[in-house]
């Protein structure tokens, strides 16, 4: 199978597609995490567009022990604020919480806070979580100077859940020990989900046709962390010996596993779907966390867990201490590798991925 | 600079907290001992109702500052270090998991119960879990969203912790098999409410010149506010304050001698390095208001006592939006005639710590009150730099002499 070179641009430097709307009068709005639920924007005739960390140093404006992917992210937010319309911020752990405060004071879009329980398997989370959505509903039909209708919500879940459900397809190829898939065609594809248009990317997926299954000697990982959106560390794994047969990332299966019940009430049916999803390490109850894992490493097979961790990034350090515990209880080798700027610190970031991948056998 | 040096500038009040500390500690053990619960909590989680419930609460942040100040927290650190937390953790958090990771045979019982509340910061969550893991005692989290603006106070917001303030009450009542007693909940929150008051009007306090209450004070008299609440012991304790505070104002007695500035601290106080407070008060430096004093300090309707602790707990320490906060500094600085402002870069407080920059520009630009912002740790002594943080002390108390 062989992706589009266009998508393996747009991935090196997401913000090209940004020039593309702003010449073709598209509002975008840029948001910066998976638990804003694109339905939404998409159904105010806006365009979502994850914000990264791509192409952007550390932030002045945060102190330098603050997770480096929100400082980045942050000084994209800050240095591209022309393109946009409007941006949304999640409160999922402090900083993506703090860079609320920092932008109310440097930015002049429109800035939003979406309020995401913790503790998702309380009920009073999904009622709240609701009320917050229509919160949101109300801050992107005033700003967007359109009416969200029943129609346009539910026109816009069929279009995502079709694109998940067309990312899930793929990566459920490389389940049971397969090696259809390799990683570096299929996290594009996903990530070019959170810029593209949705019509124009679920048509360049139904265009693929994969190998057939092949083992090649790699060793089967799965690769835990956050966000990853520098596809170099994709590429290393690849390099060393190593097949990423599954991950728990917010820019991989957690961004597109679980669909959105297209129901009467859509608004609940949100709430539902982006609290009941797969957690990131902030949110919800640990013990959720590391059955998923558990259920990835299984179904796909994996011999080794790698977690990549941006250093001061205080949830996945929390975590990674039970995920070990875990997984070393199972026998199953696990290796914590913490970074501050993927792209300057890729070839110290390699060689642990050898030295691990060695340790396993590979 | 000298003339500085000679006498005390601690209050009598504050000298007894010490005191109280160790007392409360000890008496969490009583209570174990006598099979009561004993909650694990964060600071900013509503100990009223726990005590209503006849929950005992203790906070492991007052541990790891205790431990800190008294250089017994290494030990600690080093144990949840070599457990895989990481040095970069907040040092509250790797203190507390390296006692209880260790055995837990010090001043702290283990607990029977977690309880944490998610205002703040989200650092509290991740640690409660840890605990969780390791200890397999109950959790609660609860959750207290970001108060945008002043209505989240009376809307959805406030009845989502209301609903979940009652649901801590049903899961405590089902665990350990005790019963709410609504009397006595009303009558706590009455005491709570009496000893904000009178915290409140010593802060007031601080606005007379010379100021009469310095940042070492402040910093150990809010800990029955903290932990205490609801408690005759932590009235008696503002009382005796105030009056001695009332005494100073009309004696016009400063803190300290000579009073040049008159400043405003950011941030959580640097435990194992307190003595900096004095360095600024040698070079006739003092704290006039800090926004941490403030934090826990929110009068209360017995009326409404879910409704009213609710609010409290909605709007306590970094849970309010960053515009109000900013106003309460801008406030500040005409009530408490503020030369300059200290901010402390917090390497465990993140979430305190990532707005600062703002915060200081805010400061200098618009209202214009020169700063100091300077990176440490609260608790963790590696980190810190005394002699450098020391040097800037001396340019910026310098600068604050030639405006």
């Amino acid at each position: 199978m062989t992706i589009a070179t266009g998508l393996r641009d747009l991935c090196k430097n997401p913000a090209t597609i940004l020039s593309r709307y702003r010449d073709s009068g598209v509002k975008v709005i840029g948001y910066t995490c998976s638990y804003v639920p694109e339905e939404l924007i998409i159904s105010a005739g806006l365009q979502p567009f994850r914000i990264t960390n791509i192409g952007a140093d550390a932030s002045a404006l945060v102190p330098s022990f603050i997770c480096p992917f929100a400082s980045a992210a942050l000084e994209n937010m800050v240095r591209l604020e022309d393109f946009f319309d409007g941006f949304i911020v999640a409160h999922t752990c402090d900083p993506m919480w703090r860079l609320y405060d920092i932008l109310k004071m440097k930015i002049s879009k429109p800035l939003f806070l979406l309020r995401v329980p913790h503790n998702t398997d309380n009920e009073l989370s999904l009622e709240f979580f609701k009320l917050e959505l229509m919160r949101f509903r109300k801050f992107l039909e005033k700003n967007s100077k359109a009416t969200i209708d029943e129609k346009a919500l539910f026109g816009a879940t069929r279009l995502c859940n079709e694109n998940r459900s067309l990312l899930k397809r793929i990566y459920m190829l490389n389940d049971n020990g397969h090696f259809k898939i390799n990683a570096l065609d299929r996290f594009p594809l996903v990530l070019a989900s959170m810029w593209m248009p949705k019509p124009e990317i679920n048509a360049q997926i139904k265009t693929l046709h994969f190998n057939d299954s092949k083992s090649d000697g790699s060793v089967r990982l799965h690769l835990n962390g956050t966000s990853i959106y520098d596809i170099d560390l994709i590429r290393i794994i690849g390099e060393s010996g190593g097949f990423v047969a599954s991950d728990d990332l917010c820019t991989g299966s957690r961004y597109f596993w679980n669909n959105v019940e297209e129901s009467e009430d859509p608004i609940s049916a949100l709430s539902y779907r982006y609290l009941k999803r797969t957690p990131c390490p902030s949110q919800g109850p640990i013990e959720d966390r590391l059955e998923y894992i558990n259920f990835m490493i299984k179904e796909f097979r994996a011999q080794g867990v790698i977690t990549f961790a941006g250093r001061f990034c205080d949830p996945i350090l929390y975590d990674s201490v039970h995920i070990r515990n875990m997984l070393s209880k199972n026998g199953v080798a696990s290796t914590l590798i913490d970074y501050e700027n993927a792209t300057q610190e890729i070839g110290r970031i390699k060689t642990r991925v050898e030295a691990f991948i060695e340790s396993i056998g590979g | 600079m000298s003339s500085q040096r000679g006498r005390s500038r601690v209050l009598q009040a504050t000298r007894k907290t010490g005191e109280l500390i160790m007392e409360y500690f000890s008496k969490a053990g009583d209570a174990k001992a006598q099979g009561k619960p004993i909650a694990w909590i964060t600071v900013f989680t509503p100990v009223e109702l726990l005590r209503a419930l006849d929950i005992y609460p203790i906070a492991p942040e007052h541990f790891g500052a205790m431990c800190s100040a008294r250089g017994f927290a290494l030990d600690y650190f080093e144990e949840a270090e070599k457990k895989g937390y990481s040095q970069s953790l907040c040092s509250y958090s790797r203190c507390g998991l390296g006692y209880a990771l260790s055995g837990m045979s010090g001043l702290m019982p283990p607990p029977d119960l977690l309880v944490t509340f998610r205002n703040s910061c989200d650092v509290y969550v991740k640690w409660w879990q840890s605990l969780h893991m390791h200890l397999g005692t109950p959790l609660f989290v609860g959750e207290a969203p970001y108060v945008l603006t002043s209505e989240d106070l009376d809307n959805y917001v406030l009845d989502y912790v209301v609903k979940q303030l009652e649901q801590l009450v049903r899961i405590a009542e089902e665990k350990f098999r005790l019963r709410f007693d609504m009397e006595r909940f009303v009558n706590i929150i009455k005491l709570s409410d009496r000893a904000s008051e009178l915290w409140l009007e010593t802060l007031k306090l601080r606005r007379s010149r010379p100021c009469p209450l310095g940042g070492r004070d402040s910093a150990s008299d809010i800990f029955p506010l903290v932990i205490m609440q609801g408690t005759e012991e932590a009235i008696s304790f503002y009382e005796e304050l105030l009056e001695e505070v009332r005494k100073k104002v009309t004696k016009a007695e400063g803190i300290i001698e000579n009073e040049k500035f008159r400043l405003l601290f950011d941030g959580i106080w640097l435990w194992h390095a307190f003595s900096l407070i004095k360095y600024f008060e040698d070079r006739g430096a003092v704290f006039v208001y800090e926004p941490y004093s403030e934090a826990w300090a929110h009068r209360l309707d017995a009326s409404k006592p879910f409704e009213s602790l609710a609010r409290k707990v909605l709007a306590m320490g970094l849970n309010v939006d960053i515009d109000l906060r900013i106003k309460r500094f801008s406030e500040s600085i005409k009530e408490f005639q503020i030369d300059g402002a200290v901010l402390f870069s917090n390497r465990s407080c993140k979430s305190w710590s990532a707005p600062q920059q703002v915060t200081a520009d805010i400061l200098s630009k618009k209202l214009n009150i020169p700063h100091l912002l300077f990176e440490a740790d609260m608790a963790d002594p590696r980190q810190y730099a005394e002699d450098q943080i020391k040097s800037r002390i001396d340019a910026f108390l310098e600068v604050l002499g030639e405006t």
